[in-house]
């Protein structure tokens, strides 16, 4: 899938990689190659992510299948030479999804010889499963990890921008801080696109983690007027529904179900919505400001009459876009922030394995 | 046939019967319930936005017999469309939000104007200034209407200055201008103040905490019986004090009592405001707001959108019959709990914490532009 990274542009050095990031790089197959082994023992570990995330089993059975345990070497190659060097990587993750432990794990890896991290208090098995299944002293986990303690090396943080700016705060001066914070995902249907088949993929990238991940798009914009708009929020409702049948939505919490109420009351008077037992779907009025919905399976569907017109209607919410799916990577690249992550409707969930997901600066 | 603007007018003209028997201090015409039911089904007749908000939460209008019955707008939906029974080119004003969080202001529309500033005279005078006789002067930490001719709270200071004080040119009453603080003017004009006469500074709370900085510990004593409304909060445009520290320093930068420093509660997307009694009910503490007989505040569970148990906190549903022409219920996303035949103001909801990587709502405004 690397074509549709129009801003892969490989930071390799005439090919040849020196000793270090070569013995980087097989530890980074090594850590895959464990992703995967836990990928086969998932059955066992689903009931305690089941329970952490909130996700329904069949939640976490999908979720897994974004576990990246298969990488080309082009992709390693391009991790590797993103990650610099550090003689020791601590990792920190707070707010994840549960399968970014392994994507985290293999940037620290492929920076450091050495690495800890300490999981997220709220859903530390994958993590632990991972660490486990590497079998290296070179990886460890520290679960007890005082951030104030650590003074020397690198220190990526996966959380809110709040919990990034609390530990950089914390560390001592000596410590790098890398932070990867949460984001939003977006999608953008050119005019050629078929409804159906947009509208199908889109619901797939949707229904992933019940659209907790910053790769899940939370908006859809779509070229043309308000009749093809309409199509798309409509049909995507209809697929929504059906992945609800295949993989029931997990249960939100009461700040997320609060938050759903008022969205949608919000845009049952501004737009027109469409609901299911699992779902929202809205469309928005044109040329308004786009009412961000929450996570939990939440879509406000909006036009722009031009694909030109995409970068004006995302402008306020511009430097939280981490990722964007579309139908024409081609046209829509020019019109979406530079940083994000470009990909084919239906494959936000699973972008190489070429670096961090979150590609702002850190 | 009976057209909106007929209709629209009735409705004013029985809004404005209410606020005139609350300054007669006579009973109220008509009972809170069955206008507030007319209301609505004006609003969900000519606010198309309405209409599909009653549907979209099952509830059928013709059979509404209170004004609980009614669905709340949610403030958001002020950002994304109009919340107004008429056509654009009918509305006398349009206030709009003060905050751009998102790209997104939100407009409220009024066709008459006089309901509103009815509304707000009424019981800001007799809040504020009740017990006192006209005239007193009037000093407007902000902007005036004419500099910010959208602000809803730039219009009811300059009403209140129109009302309650002498006419005065502009810059012996405003004291922002351009935006920015004109305290030497101030301190010229609190020198050249009638010394009898009682002052009502008018005043935001980022405002008199600019004006504190400034005056760096300098007293501007007011003559006696004079004192404060402060409202809003700050927005991140200027450092936070707690509601305490900020009343004692402002009472003390103005020689005058705490409880002579009132806190006003209003919102662009409401035509009636509410406010501390302190100043006309010496048992009541600061931190309770009080309602006129025609808007009540009705603490809410977020989820199911019905009132609280009496005592529990809930989210802000506000019921505004002077809203006439927009939407007389609001849902807002303030916290607050009844107590002492008032309501306490307990700040914002905070969103739900993510589970994930995606970022909240709370978090994108808390990193807008002018976010502190």
């Amino acid at each position: 899938m690397l074509d549709l990274h129009r801003r892969d542009a490989l930071p390799r050095s005439g090919g040849a990689l020196s000793r270090g990031a070569l013995e980087r790089l097989a530890d980074v197959r090594r850590l895959v190659s464990a992703a995967g082994r836990v990928y086969a023992d998932r059955a066992r570990l689903a009931p305690a992510i089941a329970r952490s995330t909130g996700l329904t089993p069949e939640g976490v059975e999908l979720g897994f299948a974004s576990l990246e345990r298969e990488a080309t070497d082009t992709e390693l190659e391009a991790l590797v030479a993103r990650a610099g060097h550090a003689e020791r990587v601590h990792v920190i993750l707070s707010a994840n999804v549960f399968v970014a432990p392994l994507r985290a794990l293999a940037v620290a890896r492929a920076a450091a010889p050495r690495v800890t991290v300490r999981p997220s208090p709220r859903d530390p098995a994958l993590t632990r499963a991972l660490v486990e299944a590497t079998g290296e002293d070179a990886v460890a986990l520290a679960e007890d990890r005082d951030v104030a303690a650590i003074d020397a090396g690198e220190l990526h943080v996966y959380g809110s921008d709040e919990t990034i700016a609390t530990i950089r705060a914390d560390v001592g001066p000596g410590v790098v801080v890398r932070g990867h914070g949460s984001g939003l995902g977006l999608a953008v249907v050119s005019g050629g696109a078929d409804v159906e088949s947009a509208a199908e993929a889109i619901a797939g990238d949707v229904v992933a983690f019940d659209q907790r991940g910053c790769l899940s798009p939370r908006v859809v914009l779509v070229e043309g007027d308000e009749g093809r708009g309409a199509a798309l929020a409509r049909t995507l409702h209809d697929r929504l529904a059906a992945w609800s049948r295949r993989v029931p939505r997990g249960a939100l919490t009461d700040d997320e179900r609060v938050d759903a109420v008022r969205w949608r009351g919000a845009l049952a008077f501004a737009g027109s919505l469409w609901s299911g037992p699992d779902h929202e779907v809205a469309l928005a009025p044109r040329a308004a400001p786009l009412a961000i919905p929450p996570a939990g399976r939440h879509v406000l569907v909006s036009m722009v009459p031009r694909l030109d017109g995409v970068a004006p209607a995302i402008a306020a919410v511009a430097r939280f876009v981490v990722a964007v799916g579309t139908d024409d990577v081609a046209r829509v690249s020019a019109f979406v922030p530079p940083h994000a992550r470009l990909s084919a409707l239906g494959r936000m969930q699973r972008p190489p394995l070429d670096g961090p997901v979150d590609r702002r600066a850190v | 046939m009976t057209s909106a603007a007929a209709v629209s007018d009735a409705l004013h003209a029985r809004v404005r019967a209410m606020i005139g028997a609350f300054e007669r201090a006579a009973p109220m015409p008509e009972s809170f319930d069955g206008l507030a039911v007319d209301l609505a089904r004006f609003q969900a007749r000519h606010v198309a936005g309405y209409a599909r908000l009653c549907g979209a939460r099952g509830v059928e209008v013709e059979r509404m017999a209170r004004a609980s019955d009614a669905p709340a707008v949610p403030t958001d939906a002020f950002k994304l469309a109009r919340v107004f029974a008429f056509d654009d080119a009918q509305a006398a004003v349009t206030f709009h939000t003060s905050g751009t969080t998102l790209g997104a202001r939100g407009a409220h529309a009024m066709r008459r104007v006089t309901t509103y500033d009815a509304a707000a005279l009424a019981f800001g005078r007799a809040m504020l200034a009740g017990d006192l006789e006209a005239p007193v002067s009037i000093l407007v930490i902000g902007p005036s209407e004419q500099e910010a001719p959208d602000s809803s709270l730039g219009h009811m200071c300059s009403l209140f200055a129109r009302a309650l004080a002498p006419a005065e040119p502009a810059e012996r009453t405003f004291f922002v201008r351009g935006g920015a603080l004109d305290v030497e003017g101030l301190r010229a004009r609190v020198a050249d103040l009638p010394p009898r006469r009682p002052v009502v500074v008018l005043a935001t709370s980022f405002a008199l905490v600019h004006l504190l900085d400034a005056l760096g510990g300098d007293v501007l004593p007011l003559p006696p019986r004079s004192r404060v409304m402060q409202t809003g909060g700050f927005k991140g445009r200027s450092r936070e004090i707690a509601a305490d520290l900020l009343r004692r320093a402002v009472a003390s930068a103005f020689a005058v009592d705490e409880r002579a420093v009132v806190g006003e509660y209003g919102m662009t997307e409401l035509s009636s405001q509410f406010w501390e009694s302190t100043l006309v009910d010496d048992r009541r503490p600061h931190g309770i707001y009080l309602e006129p007989p025609w808007a009540r505040v009705v603490p809410v569970d977020g989820e199911t959108l019905r009132a609280v148990l009496p005592g529990e906190v809930g989210i802000a549903r506000i019921e505004d019959l002077a809203n006439v022409d927009s939407a007389f219920a609001i849902l807002t996303q303030d916290r607050v709990r009844r107590r002492d035949g008032g309501f306490e103001l307990l700040g914002r909801a905070p969103g739900a914490p993510p589970r994930g990587c995606s970022i909240s709502i709370d978090e994108m405004l808390s990193r807008a532009p002018g976010a502190p």
